[in-house]
């Protein structure tokens, strides 16, 4: 496990690979797995790693604040100003539902709560996967932090081969163009009210999960809490994020980590971001053969459907611009990809609605 | 829907997951829908009001 925290370290310094969640993960994992384990328990008294896991993990506390954070991080604008592109959302948390199906299948066997934990790393949203892990299986809570925090890093390396695949040179130069529309300062205010309430009816379970990114987001745009606002996505957002990976790193116990399990989660979280960026794609191309000539979408905007944000907008654009000089999609990229970020919350909150429902 | 869901509760854990698959995607897709005709109206709304 020293090797393993080790070469984590490694990553988030040298490669820079989600260096805020990685590095910490990494220490906990030395620290966790140092003789005695003192920092989790010893003598029957709790270590500081373990108050901190009952305090933060246990009770879902640390993702619900980091959804705060994230939430007064993330600007609806480039959405509201082209709205369609929220679908494109919806259709890359394919990778969510196809790997948990794979994960249920021989030779992996995983149970339902298991395989919808493994498949929630497809929503490419660390607080999303942490809060699904610690619900419906805590031991793979390690393995899974790792695997969604490491393919997040790993978008430019992962979703340009699957476009490519699934896309010709003519269609990845398709020109889109972008009308600046004005968006009235109400709905900036009343989205994230209307997008918690419908969550609510539609899914009650994801309200905790909704209702704090929507609160930060709410704090952000109603113009009057600027410094709250600012506490929220800096102090809030670095403050948990630096106790939230140490705390995960605490989980990765050798008995626990260093198994076979491990390696499936982890391939099967490749899997998920795969398929994540086909289903944004391949939906892309089954709206163009419905859209007149002139309007159609470039498909690797679906790509961005995934929640990396912005990321996986960044790559797409680069793309654009390497297949044709000059190709600016970047604002509907950001668009599809801002969609992600509500199509994740949305899909794990199905998740976490209908797993139950049929196991317990 | 309470059928199907009973129906599933019997079912293997992949027809289970099949079941969840296609009913939380259809799930997500309705959801995003209606934020979609929220934000589609509003500015509609708001550039008839401009």
């Amino acid at each position: 496990m020293y090797l393993v925290g080790a070469a984590l370290i490694v990553l988030a310094v040298t490669k820079e690979y989600e260096p805020m969640l990685l590095l910490p993960i990494g220490f906990g994992a030395i620290l966790v797995n140092l003789p005695l384990s003192v920092v989790w328990e010893h003598e029957g008294a709790a270590g500081f790693l373990k108050v901190l896991y009952d305090g933060g993990i246990s009770n879902e506390l640390f993702p619900i604040l980091i959804f705060i954070a994230v939430g007064a991080m993330i600007d609806f604008g480039p959405l509201f100003k082209n709205p369609f592109m929220i679908f494109f959302g919806a259709a890359a948390q394919l990778g969510i539902f196809a790997t948990m199906l794979i994960a249920t299948l021989p030779p992996f066997n995983f149970s339902l709560k298991e395989a919808a934990s493994i498949g929630i790393i497809g929503a490419a949203d660390g607080p999303t996967a942490i809060y699904v892990a610690s619900k419906f299986a805590r031991d793979m809570l390690g393995p899974i932090s790792v695997a969604a925090y490491s393919y997040m890093a790993l978008v430019p390396l992962i979703q340009p081969p699957v476009i490519r695949l699934l896309t010709t040179h003519k269609e990845r130069c398709i020109h889109m163009e972008y009308h600046e529309t004005g968006v009235p300062k109400w709905l900036k205010i009343a989205f994230p009210i209307a997008v918690t309430m419908i969550a609510g009816f539609v899914a009650p379970i994801s309200v905790p999960l909704v209702g704090s990114l929507m609160f930060g987001n709410l704090v952000r745009e109603s113009g009057v809490l600027e410094r709250l606002s600012q506490t929220a996505q800096n102090e809030l957002a670095y403050l948990v994020t630096l106790l939230l990976g140490i705390t995960i790193g605490s989980s990765m116990r050798a008995d626990r980590f260093l198994n076979v399990q491990t390696l499936m989660i982890l391939g099967m979280g490749l899997v998920a971001f795969v398929f994540d960026t086909a289903g944004g794609v391949l939906f892309a191309k089954l709206v163009n053969l419905f859209l007149p000539k002139d309007r159609k979408v470039n498909p690797m905007i679906g790509a961005c459907g995934i929640s990396a944000f912005p990321m996986s907008a960044r790559v797409v654009q680069k793309m654009a611009a390497s297949e044709e000089r000059g190709n600016i999609i970047l604002m509907h990229a950001i668009g599809s990809n801002v969609s992600g970020q509500l199509g994740s919350i949305v899909a794990g909150g199905m998740v976490l609605a209908l797993v139950p429902l049929l196991v317990g | 829907m309470d059928a199907f869901i009973e129906g599933l509760k019997h079912s293997s854990t992949t027809v289970q997951a099949l079941g969840v698959s296609a009913i939380g995607l259809a799930g997500v897709f309705i959801t995003l829908a209606s934020f979609f005709v929220i934000i589609w109206a509003a500015v509609k709304a708001g550039g008839k009001a401009a």
